[in-house]
């Protein structure tokens, strides 16, 4: 004999797998987008890095801020060609500071243990009014292209016969350096 | 005819609040990164810096040196030739005395925030 019991039982089942397969359908569904979203954290991190030391890089030694400016940053510049060595020790040594003990063989300069990486170039403008970007100051590393890179800036004022000019005088260049974690 | 039975509905109240209180929470894990995104995306697009830096030359353009001329408006050319081919920004700048008084006006506009300043020193 049919047993007709059940049958509510049968109807909340199709219903319960109806419920199971519509959201198995919705989640398979569901457009996923991954962002790393602390990114931008230490991106805006690594250009307030770049951009403070450029800025101690461009802070004379004396009190006399806008006649002398014997920074750093200037005179590197001002030699010919620019005293890449110079730039390269001194903003690895900012970059890279940290406190605690150093293994004994380790040196700032040539160091392969900075994490912290940048390519330093300048750009001035030409008598036409172009902008010439191709004058590097100085890297730790090649740029290969697959880095993530921040660029931090900065203006300085040189006397120096740049950019095609003939005669020493002062002119406004752009220092840009890229920064990237290794 | 099957009976209904109606017990347990304490357990699966419960049940609701429980998974209820699970999703909230995945919504705040959701949103905290979010949070530090946008932020730090409106530090980085605030260009405080740029603006100091800007600053910063134009009042070095505008003094003399010891040695030579200052240059000023060669070097005025490459403040503004420059910031708009390398950082997208329009500066504009002008100076004139007054009497004893040096005034400088400044403008400065990268598409998202705009700054405009007079400076005047004796």
């Amino acid at each position: 004999m049919k047993n007709s019991d059940g049958q509510l039982y049968t109807i909340e089942g199709f219903a319960a797998a109806l419920i199971m397969i519509m959201t198995a359908y919705l989640v398979v569904n569901a457009t996923s987008v991954y962002t790393a979203g602390d990114t931008h954290i230490t991106d805006m991190q690594l250009e307030a890095l770049g951009s403070d030391a450029l800025k101690m890089m461009a802070t004379p030694d004396n009190t006399t801020m806008y006649i002398g400016d014997n920074s750093s940053l200037r005179l590197i510049l001002e030699n010919n060609p620019p005293d890449g060595e110079k730039f390269k020790a001194i903003f690895l040594n900012l970059t890279n500071n940290r406190s605690g003990a150093m293994p004994d063989y380790y040196t700032k300069i040539n160091s392969t243990m900075d994490y912290i990486q940048f390519y330093a170039n300048y750009t001035c403008r030409d008598s036409n009014n172009n902008v010439n970007t191709t004058n590097t100051i100085s890297y730790s590393r090649n740029l290969t292209g697959g880095e993530h890179t921040v660029r931090a800036t900065k203006w300085v004022i040189v006397n120096k016969d740049i950019c095609g000019n003939v005669v020493k005088q002062n002119r406004a260049v752009l220092v840009e350096v890229l920064l990237w974690r290794d | 005819m099957a009976r209904l039975n109606d017990d347990a509905q304490w357990i699966i109240l419960m049940g609701f609040l429980v998974s209820f209180s699970f999703f909230f929470l995945a919504l705040v894990i959701n949103q905290s990164t979010i949070v530090g995104q946008t932020t730090a995306e409106s530090v980085i697009e605030f260009p405080k810096n740029d603006i100091r830096d800007v600053r910063q030359v134009i009042g070095q353009s505008i003094v003399i040196p010891y040695t030579g001329s200052s240059n000023f408006s060669t070097v005025r050319n490459d403040i503004e030739v420059l910031s708009i081919n390398r950082k997208g920004s329009v500066v504009d700048f002008t100076n004139f005395t007054n009497g004893s008084a040096t005034y400088i006006k400044i403008h400065y506009n990268n598409g998202v925030t705009e700054y405009n300043e007079n400076w005047s020193y004796l």
